[in-house]
């Protein structure tokens, strides 16, 4: 205990409290503008810290990580467009509880989410980090393949009314994973001699233009000329009515825990974590048709599942020098070039420091509160009432910066706007996109992992089964598959009395 | 009259070309690097990149092109203009290694060598109840279970493992590579026991060695490594022709005007020798190690030679 009041007080010092406010802000804002990233922020960042006070330099890094996860909820509520990856899971409730009017109350709860999620994350990383980084050792590429596949079985949930059509949506993207170069033999794969195809795709710039463009799209085909006065747009405050907050309370229990749990294995991240929650909320829910359709409780998953991974994502990188992503993998260069080591002795070694971080990353997460409610439903919702003829180029030119500053190429320009112009049509024939970005993210994880686990087990498939946690895991995801057949069985039977 | 206007056009134009010396720098250099942020080449070219800055004037525009092992970055970098205002800081994988394994679009003679800046070996490492110790110890166990260990590397054709394939080929050692997706991963599966034997940089590891957790037998270093006292260097095992480093360097395109590049490597060499840098890198394990010019270019091919032997008994 004393460990942490230490380093409160160097925390609450003039210098480390404004960097985190102002962080914070900076990174609702980065969040909020897709194509920028936090990881971009923070590594422009860094270097400027190697001169600074570590504990002002690590706010900021704080500050800008949590505060860009609650950010990427604004454009996904506002306009259907997720500010970052994480996010997509929140377009699903939270626009068409916008498109009801309801935009400042799915903006409350995002927000609320975001910090509780935010809140619990760093409790775990302050209370258990270590103990939690000793079972992250127990996943090896066969665990690894079961988590992916796992990831995948959800899918289920995001395919929408007609299953074939949801299915071939995550096939396409399980394709698109497949290119660039092959981690396991070094072969190029579907990179028709470009070489800037050889890393594959990039996850944002597909992102971007599959999920911004169309939305872009529609606004244009309105033709909205004069935008919304004042008075249409309702963003006087939307408090919660009595038992709305007892009635997000599970949600927000089991979505933490799962962002937690996913943050914590190194590779996995905020979008797997959302989605997760996501499916996790619906299948507990009494009424899971009414997911996607603009309940509140699939808002509250998403964004408390995405902001619960930002902690938790540090303790393999705080306790064993493992870093799981690229902000954890900053934030440990951050650390080494204060002459720190990260790994199993860290914490002995600067108290003030590492306990300081901690700290930070449960502060910032509390400010959510404060100035994500403001920044959000003040400024933010008031770009809803510009007409479409202003709104329209704007979002358009800040996707091209966000895009082109990734690699500094025009190419990813024109893959943007093909990915764009593809998530138009797939749309226009009623095509879900999330599984798209599902396949993405989960097909090199799922390939990578089962033929890693088979070079170690020397080709036998059967170890995929016969350690405990892969045993485990599998038995999982059978159950996830068969859980709302189940379900749905049930309430049959319930409907037709036999 | 159009003569003449042509004529001075031309001659600006020229004049723009070839800026003088003296000028130079006189606007933003953009560094680019070809490996995304946060790892080992990121942070180490961040760094240099700050003092440089400071000895140079001017500012330094960083930006990371990571995908194919480094080769996304080269191929995107050799098109640059060869005007000293665009940078190649790497390590010496996509260089010398990747063209070994992949198809790529650039050759040495692509770039323009400028200066090295630091080095440091790879380390073989295994838990504490591995039955060896010593590096003589660790290469008869490997040698009498052929095919028995996994090790982890840092990905296929990766120069992690060529290092450890040069060592191998030389005993007619045979141990199973997994590639990982780093240093970072590498670890997390040995500390895990889903590997039986850790191969990569020695700053990751370093923590679990000093806690008894893991012990190094080998390093890739001819010479022996200070910070880890139990490895044998190659040369105490006969096998100082097989050394392979990790090192960084800072290129630019081909064709660089060679008064722009010796000002660079000059001031390079400063930057790195700063004590700060010097501080940076043996907090990583690494060290200061400057070769400029034409004789960077030298051992980019001696090496690259070395390698093209190794992956062809690989048959990569």
């Amino acid at each position: 205990m004393e460990f942490y009041t230490n380093a409160l007080t160097s925390v609450l010092a003039w210098g480390p409290l404004g960097a985190m406010i102002g962080a914070t802000l900076l990174g609702v804002l980065i969040g909020a503008l897709p194509g920028l990233n936090p990881v971009m922020a923070i590594a422009l960042l860094l270097p400027l810290t190697y001169s600074m006070d570590p504990l002002i330099a690590l706010g900021m890094v704080a500050g800008i990580y949590n505060g860009s996860m609650y950010g990427g909820a604004i454009p996904a509520i506002l306009l259907r467009i997720p500010g970052t990856p994480a996010s997509i899971a929140t377009t699903f409730d939270g626009f068409p509880m916008a498109d009801r009017g309801e935009a400042s109350k799915a903006l409350k709860i995002a927000c609320w989410s975001s910090a509780i999620g935010g809140i619990a994350s760093a409790i775990a990383l302050m209370t258990m980090g270590p103990l939690l980084a000793r079972l992250t050792l127990f996943f090896g590429p066969a665990e690894y393949f079961w988590i992916a596949i796992f990831g995948m079985a959800s899918v289920g949930v995001m395919v929408g009314s007609d299953p074939v059509k949801g299915i071939m949506a995550a096939v396409l993207g399980l394709l698109i994973g497949t290119m660039g170069i092959d981690n396991l033999s070094g072969q190029a794969r579907f990179t028709f001699g470009q070489t800037w195809l050889l890393g594959g795709l990039d996850l944002v710039v597909v992102l971007v233009g599959l999920y911004a463009l169309p939305p872009v799209l529609q606004l244009a085909e309105k033709r909205d000329l004069v935008g919304l006065s004042s008075g249409q747009l309702k963003l006087k405050s939307a408090p919660f009515e009595k038992g709305e907050i007892r009635g997000l309370i599970p949600t927000w229990l089991r979505s933490s825990g799962i962002g937690i749990l996913v943050g914590i294995l190194p590779g996995a991240g905020g979008n797997i974590a959302a989605f997760l929650s996501y499916n996790a909320a619906r299948n507990a829910s009494d009424d899971p048709a009414s997911f996607g359709k603009g309940n509140p409780q699939g808002v509250a998953a998403a964004e408390c599942g995405n902001n619960a991974d930002n902690a938790a994502s540090m303790i393999p990188a705080l306790s064993l020098g493992i870093p799981g992503n690229v902000v954890a993998a900053l934030v440990l260069s951050a650390l080494t070039i204060h002459g720190l080591q990260p790994g199993p002795q860290l914490f002995h070694q600067n108290p003030i420091l590492v306990g300081g971080f901690m700290m930070e990353m449960l502060i910032t997460s509390v400010l959510i509160f404060a100035l994500g409610g403001m920044v959000a439903t003040r400024v933010f919702a008031q770009f809803q009432r510009l007409p479409g003829v202003l709104l329209v180029p704007s979002i358009l030119i800040l996707m091209c910066v966000g895009v082109y500053v990734i690699n500094g190429r025009m190419v990813d320009l024109w893959v943007m706007l093909a990915a764009g112009l593809a998530g138009y049509f797939l749309e226009k024939v009623n095509v879900p996109l999330a599984p798209v970005i599902l396949g993405m993210i989960l097909g090199p994880m799922a390939e990578q992992s089962v033929r890693r686990a088979l070079l170690i087990s020397r080709g036998d498939a059967t170890e995929l089964l016969t350690r405990p946690l892969s045993a485990a895991l599998a038995v999982m995801t059978l159950l996830v598959i068969l859980w709302p057949i189940a379900k749905s069985l049930q309430r049959r039977r319930k409907a037709k009395p036999v | 009259m159009t003569i003449k206007a042509t004529f001075t056009g031309f001659a600006a134009a020229l004049a723009l070309a070839t800026p003088a010396l003296a000028d130079y720098p006189e606007r933003t250099i953009e560094l680019t690097i070809p490996a995304g942020a946060g790892g080992g080449t990121d942070t180490s070219a961040r760094k240099l990149a700050l003092l440089l800055e400071e000895k140079l004037g001017t500012s330094i525009a960083v930006l990371n092109v990571s995908g194919g092992g480094g080769s996304v970055g080269a191929s995107q970098f050799m098109q640059a203009a060869p005007d000293g205002y665009s940078l190649f800081a790497t390590w010496n994988s996509p260089l010398t290694t990747v063209p070994q394994v992949q198809d790529v679009a650039y050759s040495l003679d692509s770039f323009t060598p400028i200066a090295s800046t630091s080095e440091t070996a790879y380390t073989l490492c295994v838990k504490a109840d591995f039955p060896a110790t010593t590096g003589e110890e660790f290469l008869a166990e490997l040698d009498a279970n052929p095919g028995k260990y996994t090790y982890g590397n840092d990905g296929i054709g990766g120069t992690m493992q060529l290092a450890a394939e040069r060592i191998f080929q030389a005993k007619g050692i045979e141990a199973v590579a997994i590639p990982f997706g780093g240093a970072g991963e590498t670890l997390q599966n040995f500390l895990g026991g889903h590997v039986d034997i850790y191969g990569g940089s020695i700053s990751t590891v370093l923590p679990y060695v000093e806690s008894g957790e893991a012990k190094c037998p080998l390093v890739t270093s001819a010479a022996d490594v200070p910070a880890l006292e139990g490895a044998s260097g190659l040369a105490a095992l006969g096998l100082a022709d097989k050394e392979t480093l990790l090192w960084r360097a800072i290129l630019g395109p081909k064709g660089m005007d060679p008064a722009i590049v010796a000002k660079l490597a000059d001031t390079i060499e400063e930057a790195v020798n700063d004590p700060s840098y010097v501080e940076f890198l043996a907090t990583k394990g690494e060290v200061p190690n400057v070769v400029k010019g034409d004789a960077l270019g030298a051992r980019l091919h001696s090496e690259f030679d070395a390698l093209a032997e190794v992956s062809k008994g690989l048959g990569l």
